[in-house]
């Protein structure tokens, strides 16, 4: 399973794994997409976004905050992404989705909490992430 | 995740402890908790006292790094901390608020009967939940954009009398009246605005709700007395903050402050203590947009008092519709205070996440988990001396969400609640769940420590008969 739930005590702890940059930020944000548990998804939307960061688990986060403005401000629910861009400080993106009629869960924050986007001992790229709910 | 250290805690009183500045070499000051024994076991099983020496680290710190009986681990700076730093030399952390900027408490009165709300439970529950938009998606009857918008946050609850949603004995009984001095609309992002725009009036998920109650218990009766608080009052209870908007500028002024530490010098041990200098410019710009998001979140939960209001006189007629207010006192949120601290005078910038101001005569508010009970405390001297003017505010969670959805079905604890007359209309089975009193600390407990250490007197104790919840 690319994302695994963990115990927080006030919040949601994930831990994100992906054989590639690409999957870690596709999963991660399943992840997070999941966690804020949409309702009734309506017709398809696409969103475009760039972004750079000081490293690789700023970027991480800082797209994560990002898909998640743009989720609650619109009420969209993003389950994958393309990537035109993906290097260690900058992304340009297509995030894509449903329209959706709302949240149950009110998911505040992506934190940067824990997070360290490191590569993996068999390969591949992993982080832990805190959702603030 | 591997266990949490074991940090060196010396018993100053049997309700208050301290980790040494020798306990690691970056602490610039002692770090403290409020807590019994029993608590402060409860307290570290987690990484409540790492996050709290953490905080104990950064630039500026004066006196110490709090925690109250009811802190548990956040990110960055533990839930149910305070912290207060020098207006020259220390900083403001967006982290020290919290994301939740101004969450907070208001306390209104009815001139019901515990007998009267009980008969009528099911339709004033199902009023209430209809009348108070809540989860994430649900619009409140206010869409306010552009100028309107920017008038909510440069004026808070004040702009909500304007519009002619509060009264003048609303804004007197709420902390700051409603209205943080220096919001700047500017400084608040086009996200944090489409975020928060069709908020105001609306509830959120999580722990926040309304709860109607009565006063089971009165400890203080001229302190109660004072309050318009008696024994069989029904009284309900307002916890909510700044929703999207706050959160977005919470998340904006982190991920700025993380950019722009560097330049000050400044190296942290978590990314979400990002801080820069209390009076450097993107200090102030937080201030800003952290006093404009305070505002709405008065704004929000004034304008959730309107809809309490409407619901009650749709169920009891207008007559009992009044619910006066008895109190609105943020938990999450940074203040400019004077304290005496070694003797001298000091003027700094308090940071409360999860913590309640308690001045001397003010009331506190302490919502409980929903099954328990809250409490009306009152602040007292001690503190000023020992707390930075500051309580608990809450049971604080001693499990994750995760675990309490495990340990509690939705079923049995509506059963559970019934039993104990409790009627519960909740947006989501899993909601309910996550909030389950057993995912709390013992609320009586919490709150003991804070009336015996002298930071607040208790005064009375509220049962909850209604829950309306995201």
């Amino acid at each position: 399973m690319p994302y695994r739930r963990l115990e927080h005590t006030s919040d949601l702890r994930l831990r994100v794994t992906g054989a590639t940059r690409e999957a870690l930020f596709r999963d991660a944000l399943r992840g997070l997409a999941a966690a804020m548990r949409p309702r009734q998804a309506r017709a398809a939307v696409t969103r475009e976004l760039a972004l750079e960061a000081a490293d690789a688990t700023a970027l991480l986060v800082d797209f994560l905050s990002e898909a998640l403005a743009l989720m609650q401000a619109r009420r969209e629910s993003y389950r994958d992404v393309r990537f035109t861009a993906l290097t260690e400080r900058r992304l340009v993106a297509t995030l894509r989705g449903a329209a959706v009629e709302g949240f149950d869960a009110d998911v505040k924050a992506v934190t940067y909490h824990e997070a360290e986007v490191a590569a993996g001992a068999g390969g591949g790229w992993q982080t832990h992430l805190v959702l603030d709910l | 995740m591997n266990e949490p250290p074991r940090w060196p805690l010396h018993a100053i009183t049997p309700l208050l402890w301290e980790i040494p500045p020798s306990a690691r070499a970056d602490m610039r000051a002692p770090a403290r908790v409020y807590a019994t024994a029993a608590l402060l076991e409860e307290i570290r099983r987690d990484r409540s006292l790492e996050q709290l020496v953490n905080v104990a680290t950064l630039p500026g710190i004066v006196g110490w790094a709090l925690a109250m009986p009811d802190a548990h681990e956040g990110y960055g700076f533990p839930v149910g901390g305070v912290a207060a730093f020098d207006l020259e030399a220390g900083v403001i952390s967006p982290g020290g608020i919290g994301y939740d900027i101004n969450c907070g408490v208001r306390l209104l009165r009815s001139t019901l009967t515990r007998a009267g709300v009980a008969a009528a439970a099911p339709n004033l529950g199902r009023t209430l939940f209809a009348a108070v938009p809540s989860g994430v998606g649900r619009s409140g009857m206010l869409q306010l954009t552009g100028r309107e918008l920017d008038a909510v946050l440069e004026g808070g609850a004040q702009r909500m009398r304007e519009l002619g949603y509060a009264s003048e004995r609303d804004l007197a009984h709420t902390e700051s009246a409603g209205r943080l001095e220096g919001a700047d609309p500017a400084r608040v992002s086009a996200h944090a605005r489409a975020r928060g725009e069709d908020q105001l009036g609306t509830m959120g998920a999580g722990n926040h709700f309304v709860e109607v109650g009565y006063v089971e218990q009165v400890f203080d009766a001229a302190a109660a007395e004072r309050m318009g608080l008696a024994a069989e009052q029904a009284t309900v209870l307002i916890h909510t903050g700044s929703r999207g908007l706050g959160h977005q500028v919470a998340t904006d002024f982190i991920r700025r402050m993380n950019q722009a530490m560097a330049g000050y010098g400044i190296t942290l041990p978590d990314r979400e203590l990002a801080c820069a200098p209390f009076a450097s410019a993107d200090g102030q710009a937080y201030v800003a947009a952290m006093a404009a998001a305070a505002n709405f979140a008065w704004a929000n939960r004034q304008m959730i008092t309107f809809e309490v209001r409407q619901a009650f006189a749709r169920v009891f007629g207008p007559r009992e519709a009044e619910l006066e207010l008895v109190y609105d006192v943020a938990h999450n949120i940074a203040k400019v205070e004077e304290y005496t601290v070694g003797g001298e005078r000091r003027r700094v910038v308090v940071h409360r996440k999860g913590a309640t101001r308690a001045f001397p005569g003010d009331p506190v508010l302490i919502p409980g988990s929903m099954g328990t009970a809250s409490y009306v405390l009152e602040g007292a001297p001690g503190a000023l001396a020992a707390s930075f003017g500051s309580s608990c505010h809450g049971a604080g969670r001693r499990m994750s969400r995760t675990r309490a959805r495990r340990e509690a079905s939705a079923a049995a604890l509506r059963t559970e609640l019934a039993a104990l007359g409790i009627t519960v209309n909740a947006g989501s089975r899993r909601g309910l769940t996550e909030e389950a009193p057993l995912a709390y600390k013992d609320v009586d407990e919490v709150v003991n420590v804070i009336h015996a250490a002298g930071l607040a007197r208790k005064v009375a104790r509220l049962r909850p008969l209604v829950v309306v919840k995201g």
